[in-house]
C-alpha cells in the first residue's frame, strides 16, 4: 500500500454499467394496480381449484374397516410375543353401500406405529437392497447378524418390523357364494424403487444366492419366499417389501397393499353388496395402543378420500378475493381523496 | 477500544529515568532483557525493524485458524462438527456442517493471507530504507533495520530521519537542523532542532564521533511527542536536554546539509510508534449484532433441544416398553437416551444457526468495497486516484455514520494558502483572472524573479506598481517584501522562501511577483529588489508576531536614509493605532468585512515614518529591553507597543485558505443528513473558526461557546444532573457550537487519559489570547449567552431537585455531561490537540454514545484518531502516506466523503440490512419445520429433509438471489440518494435491522415453516395417494420444494432493483437446485454410496403427483399473500402520515429559514471583528528571534553594532575546513549563511546581468518606456490623464482614489449597498463606537469619481 507502483495506465476505474452500479433496471415496485391483479388472479385460480377439488372429492369413494378390535382375539394372542408361530385368523364382513367405479386399491393403515424415528429409519442396508453387496449388513445395527452370527438379510429394523398381515376380500354375491375377489399385486410401488432402488441379485436361483444368510427374527419366511409364484415380485423386489421399506412420515400412515383386478363381476369395481376381509391377524399393535385397518378407496387424478386440499384451495381462493375487494376499496377511496396509494 | 490506550498509560506511568543510552556501545544495551510474554525474555532496547504484519510463513496456518475460532461461531459450528463425529448423537449427515463451514474458512484466510501479504510488502520497505550509521571510523550505508540504540547516524538532506535521535551536530551554524514534521504532526512548515553545545564543538569529525562516550539517561519510551526530559552525561559533566535537541523518527530533514544524531528510541519505541495505537479489529455494530443474534438463536436452539429432549424422555419409555420393533433401537436407560438426544436435537438444529450467513457477508462486503474502488465518481484525476475501500468488512457501518471526527489541514483545507485580494489605500484589487484563463502566458514575464505560481494578477494593479508613481502602492508591496521572517535559499537559481507560516510565505511570494522580490537578508539588513533595482534596508528592530501582539513590525532605515516603520497585523490591532480615521480607513474596514464575510484571512497593512529624534529616544528603550533578564518579553511589548503608534493604513491583504473542492457544499448535505461534524486540529482555534465559518460548519447565527462557558456548564451539570440534564434539554432547539482547547480537553479526559497531570505544562503561554479573545467577545454573542444562562436557570427553579441515581465519579460524570452538551451542538471544533487527544476525543464519544464514528484525516497525526474510530477515512493527500496506511478507506478528496457515506454507505447498510433480515428469515423458514417434525418422529431428532438440501440449501440453492441482494439491491439510485440525505438517518438508528425487525423476520420464518410443513400433514392424513403415500422422503421434498419457493418468491417480492442478473441469479438458483437435486438423487451416485444419497429419485416422485404439485402451489400462495398485503397496508399506513408531516415541516421550514437569512444579515456586522484576521491569530511566532540575535545569521560585514547574546563566531565554521579534508566524511556544504555571504557579494556583478536583462525587459531605463507604456496598458485614454494629473496635483488621501480604484468599487457599490441598507434597519446600534454612516462611503467616492 505504501508506494503506490506508478503506473502508466491511468487507474481510472471502468465505466462500465456493472462497476458503476448503473445496470439497466426495472424498479420493481408493487404498485396497488400490479398487487390488485396478483390477488384477483391468484383468488380466481385458487377458488376454481378448490372447486374442482372439491367435486373430485365429492366423486371418490373411502371406506376404513379398524379391524383391531374386530380381531380382538388374534391381537391378544400377539401380544405375547412367545405365540409368533401361532396362527390367528379373523373375518371382517361389511357390506358396502354404494358401489365403488373404477380402479379400487386397498390400503392398510396403521394407527401410533412409528415409521420415522431416527435410528429406525437409519436402520438398513441401501447397498444389500440393491442387490450390489447382499452381505453388506454394517448399517443395520441392531439387527446385523442373527442369533448363531449369520448376517440377517434384509437386515435392520426396518424390515424386521415389516406389516405381515395378509388381507384378502371375498364378495358374498349372496349367502353362499364367496368370490375371492381378484387383486393385484403389482403396480403398488413407485416405479424408481421397484426397478432401481431395489434389486435382486443377479441370478436364477435366489434361494442359493442368499443361502448362508438368516430371515429377520420377525419373519417367518426367508425373503426368496416372498411370492414364490411370480419371480418378478420375489425377494427385495417383492412389492409389498418395497412398500412397507418406504418408511412412513407419520405415525398414521396408510400403504397400498393391493389393487382390484378389474375382471369379471368387477370390471366397473366393486358392487355394492356384502364383503368379507379374510385376515390373517399377524402384526401386534394393540402393545403400543396401535391400531390398524384396512381401506379401501377409489382414485380420481389427484389421489382419493378428503377435502381437505380443496376446501384449503376454496378458502383461500376465497378470502384472496374478498382482500382484493377490500384493497381495491381503499385504492379507490384514497384515490378519490387524491393521496395516491402505495 | 479503550483497551487500545491502557497499555499505553501504563507504560507513561513510568517516567522514572531509566533508560540509559551509551553512545556507540551496542553491547551495554544487548545486555538487558525486560519479562515480556510468558517465560520469554524480550530485549529491553529494540531493534529499528518494525513488523506491522500478522503472520509469517508458518504462523500463518494456526494462527489464523486461531483468530478464526475467535469467533464464536466458528466455535460453536466446530463443536458441533466434533459432536457429530460421535456416532451415538449424531443426527445429520457428516458433510452438511462440515463443507459450509469449509468453505467459510478457506475464504477469510485467503482474504488475511492477501492483507498480510500486503503488509509484509510495506515493512521491508520501510525496513529496508537506507541510512548511514557510523561503523567502527566510518560511515556506512546501512539499512534502518540495522540501527540500534546507541548508533550515531548521519542525516543528509530531504532525508528521513530513522529513529528518535537526539541531534549531535549539523552543518548549520549555531548547531541548527531544519526538520519538517508533515509526517508527524501534519504541519508542512518548517521547524528547528538545536544540538547541544558543546556536542556540536566537540563532534565535528567521524573519528570524534566514534570515540563520543556520552550517555543519555532519560525517560522509558512513551508517547507524548512534544515532550521529552534527559541528561547527556559526557566527559563527567551533565547537560540538560528536552525535545528541542530530539529529531523524531518520520521528520524529514530539511535546509541542513547534514546532521548527526545519537539513536535513544528505535523501532517500536519510537514516539510516533507509540503514539500508533495498537492495531485491532474494527468490528461494526451490524456485525456485533450479528454475532449477538447468533447467540440468541443459539440459546433459543438449546431451549427448545430442552423442550424436544423433555418430549422424547416421555416418549422414550413407551419405545423401551411398548414398540415391539424398536426394543433394540434403544437398549440404555431412558435418562442416558434422553441425554444422548439432546445432543443430538442441538446438532440437528444447528443448520438452524445460519452459518452460510457469515461467508455470503463476507462476500457482500467484498463486493461493496468493490464498489467503492470502483466508483468513478470518487476518482480523483490531478492525482489520478480513485478510492479505495482498504477494509472489507466496513461497509455496512458506513451508512450508520452519526459524527465524523475531520482534521484540518490538509482534510478540509488543500494547506495552499494563496494570495486573493487586496486593498490598498482603499482600491480592492481582485484577481481579473477567475478560471486560471492568463495562467497560460505568464502576465510576470516582466519581472525576472517571479515564479509564474501566482495566481493573482490585476492589471490595474500591475500598471500601477510598474508605474511606480503610486506611493501608496510602493509602500504597499515594499512592506510585504521587508516585513517578515521569512528566510529565503537559492537553489537553481531561483529563491526558495522558507516561512514560519505558508500564509507569510504567499505575502512574500505576492511581493515578489510584483517586483518587490526579498533577496536576502542578514541579521540587521534586507535586501529587495525593487522593480530591478536593489536596494538595501538597515534594520533597526525587529518586532516578531506573537498571539498577543498579533502583528509584527519592522523598523528600518531605508538607502535614503530615513526610518520607516513597517506594521501587518490583526485588523483589530492595526485600526486602534492608526494616526487617523479617514474615509480610507472606513472603506478599508467595509472591505476587510467583505474579505472576512468571504472567510478570507485578512491582514492589515500600515507604515509610518519615523523621525531621526523619535527613533533616538526610542532606541535606548528598546536596548534595555531587550537586555532585561527578567519580564524581558513584556517589557519589548510596551517598548514595540509605543512605536507602533500613529501608523498610516496602506491597506489589506486577503490570503485564501483554500478549501478542498465542494467542502462547504459536502458538509452542508452530510448535515441535513444528521451527521455531526467535529473538527479537530492542531491549529490555532482562530484558524479553526475561520475554517470552520468558511466550509459553512459554523454559521453566524450560531451560538458559539468556549472553554469557559462548557466549564460553567459542566460544573453545574455535575453540581445538580437532573435538573442540568433537563437544561441540556432546553438547550437542544438552540443552535450551538463548541470550540474546546487541547487544554480544556486534557483536563477533560482524565478517565481516559491517566497521564501524570504535571507534565503538561505549554497552558501558560495560551492563556492570555484566550482572555483577550473573551474580553473581545461580540456583543449578540455575549448577549446570546447570557439568554442561555437565563432559559437554563429558569428551567432550574422550575424543577424541584432530584437525588441522583447513578453514583459515578465526578470525571466520569463530567465526560458524560460534556459528550451530552457537545451531541447538541451543531458542530464542535477541538482546536490545538494531539494526535493523541485526537483519538482520546473520538473514544470518549464512543465511550459515552452508542454511536458509529468516522475520523477523516491525511496526516501522520491522524493515525490514532483513523484507528480509534469506527470508521477510518484518508485522505490520499501532500502529507505522506501514513494516514492512508492505517485507514479503512482512502479518499483522494474530502467531498467524496459524500457520496461514500450518502450512496455506498447508505446503500452498503441497507443492502446488508436486508441481507440480514431475509436470511434470518429464510433459514426459519426452511429449517425450523424440523422442529415441527420432530413432534411427529417421537421426539427422536430424525432429520425432515435430505442431508444434501440441508448442506447445499444456504450455501447454493437459496444464496445468488440473497447474494445479488446484498451486492446490487438499490431501492434508490445514486443521485435520488445524494439529493435526500435525510434518508441516511435511518442508519443511525438502526432503522433497517435491530431485534424488532430480527423478531419479525423470526416470526415471519416460523409461520412460512409451520404452513409448508402442516399443509402436507393435515393433507397426508386426509388423502390417499396412488403408490406410497405420504412417506417420509415425500414429504421431506414436499416441504424443501415448499419452503425453497417460498422463500425465492419473498426474495422476490423484496428486491426492488431488477435487472437482467437479478433474474439470472433467481433462475441459477433454482437451477442448482434442479441441477445437485437431480445429481445426489441420481441413480449413478446412489450406486456409489447408497447411504449417502438415500433419496433416490424421491423430488422426480414427487412432482409428477399432481397432488403435490397442488400442495406446493397451495402453500406458496398461502405464504405470500398476506404477507404482501399486509406490505401494503403497512405502507400505505406509514406514507400517508409521513406525507402529512413532510407538508407540515415545509409549511414550517421555509419562514424559518427566512427568518435565519434575516437574522444572518443583521449579525454579520457585529460577527465579523471577532473572526477577522485570523491570520493574524493563527501566526506562529517566526524566526525573527533567530533573525536578530544572529543564531542563524551572519552579521553583515562590516557592522559591529547590536546585541549580542550568544556571542560565538560558529565554531563549526572554523572546523570546516579541516573537516573537508577527511574524505569519509560527507562534505560539509557551505551553509545557508555562507551561501548569504556569497550572494551578497555577488550583487554586484549580479546587477550587471540584471541590466543586460533589464535592456530587454525594460526595467533599468524605466522612465521613457514606462511612458510609452502607459496608454495601451490602460483602454480608456481619456482617464488616465486624467488619473496622472490627479496624482500629480493632489498629495491628498484621496489622490489615490485613482481611476482603477473608482472602477473597483463602482462594481462592489451595489453589494454595499444593499449591505448598508440592511445595516441601516438595524435597530441595534452600538453606542461606544460611533462610526460615521457607512452609507456615504461608497456615495461620496461615486460623487468624487464623477467630478
Amino acid at each position: 500500500m505504501e508506494v503506490m507502483p506508478q503506473y502508466d495506465l491511468s487507474r481510472l476505474p471502468e465505466n462500465t454499467a456493472l462497476k458503476q452500479q448503473k445496470l439497466p433496471a426495472h424498479q420493481l415496485d408493487l404498485s396497488a394496480s400490479v398487487v390488485l391483479c396478483i390477488f384477483f388472479a391468484t383468488g380466481v385460480f385458487c377458488l376454481c381449484m378448490g372447486v374442482v377439488l372439491l367435486l373430485s372429492a365429492k366423486s371418490t369413494k373411502e371406506l376404513e374397516i379398524n379391524y383391531t378390535n374386530i380381531c380382538a382375539n388374534c391381537a391378544q394372542l400377539r401380544e405375547d410375543s412367545s405365540n409368533f408361530d401361532k396362527e390367528c385368523t379373523c373375518s371382517v364382513p361389511f357390506y358396502l353401500l354404494e358401489k365403488m367405479e373404477g380402479n379400487v386399491y386397498m390400503y392398510y393403515k396403521l394407527y401410533g406405529f412409528h415409521q420415522n424415528l431416527y435410528r429406525y429409519v437409519l436402520s438398513r442396508s441401501n447397498s444389500q437392497l440393491l442387490g450390489k453387496d447382499i452381505w453388506d449388513v454394517k448399517d443395520c445395527s441392531p439387527f446385523q447378524m442373527s442369533h448363531n452370527n449369520t448376517p440377517i438379510i434384509p437386515c435392520g429394523a426396518i424390515a424386521n418390523s415389516i406389516f405381515n398381515d395378509t388381507i384378502t376380500l371375498s364378495y358374498n354375491l349372496n349367502s353362499s357364494i364367496h368370490i375371492k375377489v381378484p387383486m393385484l399385486k403389482s403396480g403398488l410401488a413407485w416405479l424408481t424403487d421397484k426397478y432401481v432402488k431395489f434389486q435382486n441379485p443377479r441370478t436364477s436361483d435366489l434361494a442359493s444366492v442368499f443361502a448362508g444368510s438368516a430371515k429377520p427374527l420377525h419373519w417367518t419366511k426367508p425373503i426368496y419366499e416372498l411370492d414364490t409364484d411370480d419371480p418378478g415380485n420375489n425377494g427385495f423386489v417383492n412389492e409389498d417389501f418395497i412398500v412397507w421399506m418406504r418408511t412412513a412420515a407419520f405415525p398414521t400412515f396408510k400403504k397400498l397393499y393391493r389393487r382390484l383386478k378389474r375382471v369379471d363381476y368387477f370390471a366397473e369395481g366393486l358392487p355394492a353388496g356384502n364383503y368379507n376381509f379374510h385376515i390373517s391377524y399377524n402384526f401386534p399393535v394393540t402393545m403400543f395402543h396401535g391400531e390398524k385397518s384396512v381401506v379401501l378407496s377409489t382414485l380420481t387424478w389427484i389421489g382419493g378420500g378428503g377435502i381437505f386440499l380443496g376446501l384449503t384451495y376454496t378458502v383461500t381462493g376465497a378470502l384472496t378475493l374478498l382482500a382484493s375487494f377490500a384493497i381495491l376499496t381503499i385504492h379507490l377511496m384514497l384515490k378519490r381523496t387524491k393521496k395516491s396509494f402505495l | 477500544m479503550d483497551a487500545v490506550h491502557l497499555g499505553e498509560d501504563l507504560e507513561d506511568k513510568d517516567t522514572a529515568f531509566t533508560w540509559v543510552v551509551k553512545a556507540n556501545n551496542r553491547a551495554y544495551h544487548k545486555q538487558f532483557r525486560e519479562k515480556g510474554f510468558l517465560c520469554w525474555r524480550q530485549r529491553k532496547y529494540k531493534g529499528n525493524a518494525i513488523h506491522t504484519a500478522k503472520y509469517n510463513f508458518f504462523s500463518f496456518l494456526p494462527l489464523n485458524l486461531f483468530e478464526q475460532f475467535h469467533r464464536t461461531s466458528n466455535q460453536y459450528f466446530l463443536l458441533i462438527i466434533i459432536l457429530q463425529s460421535i456416532p451415538e448423537i449424531s443426527t445429520i449427515p457428516w458433510f452438511t456442517l462440515f463443507a459450509p463451514l469449509v468453505c467459510l474458512l478457506v475464504i477469510r484466510a485467503t482474504r488475511d493471507l492477501v492483507d498480510d501479504i500486503g503488509r509484509h510488502r510495506s515493512d521491508k520497505i520501510v525496513n529496508n530504507r537506507p541510512c548511514q550509521i557510523l561503523r567502527g571510523k566510518s560511515f556506512l550505508w546501512r539499512k534502518w533495520k540495522n540501527l540500534c540504540v546507541g548508533d550515531v547516524v548521519c542525516l543528509s538532506k530531504d532525508s528521513i530521519v530513522p529513529a528518535d535521535m537526539l541531534l549531535l551536530a549539523s552543518t548549520e551554524p549555531s548547531s541548527l537542523c531544519y526538520v519538517e514534521t508533515a509526517d508527524i504532526d501534519g504541519e508542512t512548515n518548517l521547524k528547528f532542532r538545536q544540538a547541544l553545545v558543546v556536542t556540536h564543538h566537540e563532534l565535528t569529525s567521524p573519528k570524534k564521533m566514534a570515540s563520543f562516550q556520552g550517555t543519555v539517561t532519560c525517560e522509558e519510551p512513551n508517547s507524548r511527542m512534544h515532550h521529552f526530559v534527559g541528561t547527556l552525561e559526557w566527559n563527567s559533566r551533565k547537560y540538560p536536554l528536552d525535545i528541542g535537541n530530539l529529531l523524531l523518527r518520520g521528520c524529514k530533514i530539511r535546509n541542513t546539509d547534514t546532521c548527526y544524531g545519537l539513536v535513544i528510541y528505535a523501532g517500536l519505541d519510537t514516539k510516533i510508534m507509540k503514539n500508533c495505537g495498537k492495531i485491532h479489529l474494527k468490528r461494526t455494530k451490524l456485525d456485533l449484532l450479528m454475532n449477538r443474534l447468533v447467540i440468541l438463536i443459539f440459546m433459543s436452539l438449546v431451549v427448545a433441544s430442552l423442550v424436544l429432549t423433555l418430549g422424547f424422555a416421555l416418549m422414550v419409555k413407551d419405545f423401551q416398553g411398548k414398540h415391539h420393533y424398536l426394543f433394540a433401537l434403544h437398549t440404555w436407560t431412558a435418562a442416558m437416551e434422553s441425554f444422548l438426544i439432546f445432543w443430538g436435537f442441538l446438532i440437528l438444529l444447528s443448520v438452524m444457526v445460519p452459518m452460510a450467513m457469515f461467508i455470503i457477508a463476507e462476500f457482500i462486503y467484498l463486493g461493496n468495497s468493490f464498489f467503492i474502488n470502483w466508483d468513478i465518481n470518487m476518482y480523483y484525476e490531478p492525482l489520478d486516484m480513485p478510492a479505495k475501500a482498504r477494509s472489507t468488512s466496513l461497509n455496512d457501518q458506513l451508512g450508520q455514520v452519526q459524527y465524523i471526527f475531520s482534521d484540518k489541514t490538509g482534510t478540509l483545507t488543500q494547506n495552499i494558502m494563496t494570495f486573493k485580494k487586496c486593498c490598498i489605500n482603499g482600491c480592492i484589487y481582485d484577481s481579473d483572472d477567475e478560471h486560471g484563463i492568463l495562467r497560460k502566458r505568464n502576465p510576470y514575464a516582466w519581472n525576472q524573479f517571479a515564479d509564474g505560481k501566482l495566481l493573482f494578477y490585476n492589471k490595474e494593479l500591475e500598471y500601477l506598481v510598474r508605474g511606480q508613481q503610486d506611493a501608496m502602492v510602493q509602500e504597499f508591496w515594499r512592506l510585504l517584501a521587508i516585513c517578515h521572517t521569512v528566510m529565503v535559499q537559492e537553489k537553481d537559481h531561483q529563491l526558495l522562501y522558507q516561512a514560519a507560516s505558508p500564509d507569510e510565505e504567499a505575502l512574500v511570494t505576492a511581493a515578489r511577483n510584483f517586483g518587490y522580490v526579498f533577496l536576502s537578508r542578514t541579521q540587521d539588513t534586507i535586501t529587495l529588489v525593487e522593480l530591478g533595482e536593489e536596494r538595501v534596508y538597515q534594520v533597526l528592530a525587529m518586532m516578531d508576531f506573537n498571539s498577543v501582539r498579533k502583528r509584527m513590525s519592522v523598523l528600518v532605515r531605508n538607502p535614503e536614509g530615513s526610518i520607516c516603520l513597517y506594521t501587518k497585523g490583526a485588523d483589530t490591532v492595526i485600526l486602534e493605532r492608526l494616526q487617523k480615521k479617514g474615509a480610507v480607513e472606513e472603506t478599508t474596514e467595509e472591505v476587510l468585512a467583505s474579505f472576512a464575510e468571504q472567510t478570507l484571512r485578512t491582514l492589515c497593512l500600515a507604515y509610518k515614518e519615523v523621525e531621526e529624534e523619535e527613533y533616538k529616544q526610542w532606541e535606548p528603550k528598546h536596548l534595555e529591553a531587550t537586555l532585561l533578564l527578567q519580564n524581558r518579553a513584556q517589557a519589548l511589548h510596551q517598548v514595540y507597543n509605543k512605536m507602533e503608534q500613529n501608523l498610516q493604513l496602506l491597506g489589506a491583504t486577503a490570503i485564501e485558505d483554500k478549501l478542498q473542492d465542494g467542502v462547504p457544499e459536502t458538509i452542508k448535505c452530510l448535515k441535513k443528513g444528521n451527521i455531526k461534524m467535529w473538527v479537530l486540529t492542531g491549529d490555532k482555534p482562530e484558524t479553526a473558526v475561520n475554517i470552520g465559518f468558511a466550509c459553512k460548519l459554523l454559521s453566524q447565527n450560531m451560538l458559539i461557546l468556549e472553554d469557559k462557558d462548557i466549564n460553567r456548564l459542566l460544573e453545574n451539570y455535575c453540581r445538580n444532573e437532573s435538573e442540568q440534564q433537563r437544561a441540556f434539554k432546553v438547550m437542544t432547539h438552540q443552535n450551538m457550537a463548541l470550540i474546546i482547547n487541547g487544554e480544556f480537553l486534557d483536563q477533560l479526559l482524565l478517565s481516559l487519559r491517566k497521564e501524570p497531570r504535571a507534565l503538561v505544562q505549554n497552558a501558560v503561554v495560551d492563556e492570555v489570547p484566550q482572555e483577550v479573545g473573551l474580553s473581545r467577545m461580540d456583543f449578540l454573542q455575549a448577549r446570546r449567552i447570557s439568554q442561555m444562562w437565563r432559559t437554563i436557570g429558569s428551567s432550574l427553579t422550575q424543577s424541584p431537585s432530584v437525588t441522583s441515581k447513578i453514583q459515578e465519579s465526578p470525571e466520569v460524570q463530567r465526560e458524560r455531561a460534556f459528550v451530552e452538551l457537545a451531541s447538541r451542538c451543531q458542530a464542535v471544533i477541538c482546536c490545538r490537540v494531539t494526535p493523541k487527544q485526537k483519538a482520546l476525543v473520538v473514544a470518549l464519544v464512543k465511550k459515552y454514545q452508542q454511536v458509529v464514528t468516522l475520523a477523516i484525516g491525511d496526516g501522520a497525526n491522524d493515525v490514532n484518531m483513523i484507528k480509534t474510530a469506527d470508521i477510518g477515512v484518508g485522505l490520499a493527500g501532500q502529507e505522506g502516506m501514513q494516514a492512508v496506511q492505517n485507514s479503512d478507506y482512502v479518499l483522494a478528496q474530502f467531498c467524496y466523503l459524500q457520496r461514500l457515506l450518502l450512496v455506498h454507505g447508505r446503500w452498503s447498510y441497507m443492502r446488508v440490512c436486508k441481507f440480514l433480515r431475509y436470511f434470518f428469515y429464510k433459514t426459519v423458514a426452511s429449517m425450523m419445520a424440523q422442529i415441527w417434525f420432530s413432534m411427529f418422529s417421537g421426539f427422536t431428532a430424525q432429520p425432515l429433509y435430505e442431508g444434501w438440501f440441508l448442506a447445499l440449501f444456504n450455501l447454493l440453492y437459496s444464496t445468488l438471489p440473497v447474494l445479488y441482494m446484498g451486492l446490487f439491491e438499490q431501492d434508490l439510485t445514486a443521485e435520488k440518494s445524494l439529493k435526500m440525505p435525510e434518508l441516511y438517518m435511518a442508519g443511525q438508528k438502526d432503522e433497517l435491522f435491530n431485534y424488532s425487525v430480527f423478531l419479525q423476520a423470526i416470526f415471519h420464518g416460523a409461520l412460512t415453516s409451520f404452513i409448508n410443513f402442516y399443509v402436507p400433514v393435515l393433507l397426508s392424513s386426509d388423502i390417499s395417494k396412488f403408490g406410497a403415500s405420504s412417506d417420509y422422503q415425500s414429504l421431506g421434498v414436499l416441504v424443501a420444494l415448499s419452503g425453497l419457493l417460498s422463500i425465492t418468491l419473498e426474495v422476490i417480492l423484496i428486491i426492488k432493483y431488477w435487472t437482467l442478473l437479478c433474474v439470472v441469479s433467481i433462475l441459477l438458483s433454482l437451477g442448482s437446485y434442479v441441477i445437485m437435486t437431480s445429481l445426489t438423487q441420481s441413480l449413478w451416485l446412489y450406486k456409489i454410496s447408497p447411504k449417502t444419497f438415500p433419496f433416490l429419485f424421491a423430488d422426480y416422485n414427487v412432482i409428477t403427483q399432481p397432488a403435490n404439485l397442488l400442495v406446493i402451489v397451495l402453500n406458496v400462495a398461502v405464504n405470500t399473500l398476506p404477507v404482501l398485503a399486509l406490505r401494503m397496508i403497512l405502507r400505505a399506513v406509514k406514507q400517508r402520515p409521513k406525507k402529512k408531516g413532510k407538508e407540515k415541516e415545509e409549511a414550517e421550514e421555509e419562514p424559518s429559514e427566512e427568518a435565519e437569512v434575516g437574522t444572518t444579515a443583521k449579525v454579520l456586522r457585529r460577527g465579523i471583528p471577532t473572526r477577522r484576521s485570523s491570520y493574524a491569530f493563527s501566526h506562529r511566532e517566526g524566526y525573527a528571534d533567530l533573525i536578530t540575535q544572529g543564531t542563524i545569521l551572519r552579521r553583515s560585514p562590516g557592522d559591529i553594532s547590536g546585541d549580542t547574546i550568544l556571542e560565538s563566531p560558529n565554531p563549526s565554521e572554523e572546523d570546516l575546513p579541516s573537516s573537508r579534508k577527511e574524505s569519509i566524511f560527507s562534505p560539509r556544504k557551505i551553509s545557508i549563511l555562507a551561501r548569504m555571504k556569497r550572494q551578497h557579494r555577488g550583487q554586484g556583478s549580479q546587477e550587471e546581468v540584471g541590466t543586460d536583462a533589464g535592456s530587454q525587459t525594460g526595467k533599468k531605463p524605466a522612465p521613457q518606456r514606462r511612458d510609452a507604456q502607459k496608454p495601451p496598458a490602460s483602454d480608456g485614454s481619456a482617464t488616465s490623464p486624467a488619473v496622472t494629473s490627479l496624482q500629480a496635483s493632489s498629495s491628498d488621501d484621496q489622490a489615490f482614489h485613482s481611476a482603477p480604484s473608482e472602477y473597483t468599487l463602482a462594481s462592489q457599490s451595489e453589494r454595499l449597498d444593499v449591505r448598508t441598507a440592511s445595516l441601516r434597519t438595524l435597530p441595534w446600534k452600538d453606542p461606544a463606537s460611533p462610526r460615521p454612516s457607512l452609507l456615504q462611503v461608497p456615495a461620496k467616492k461615486h460623487s468624487h469619481s464623477s467630478s
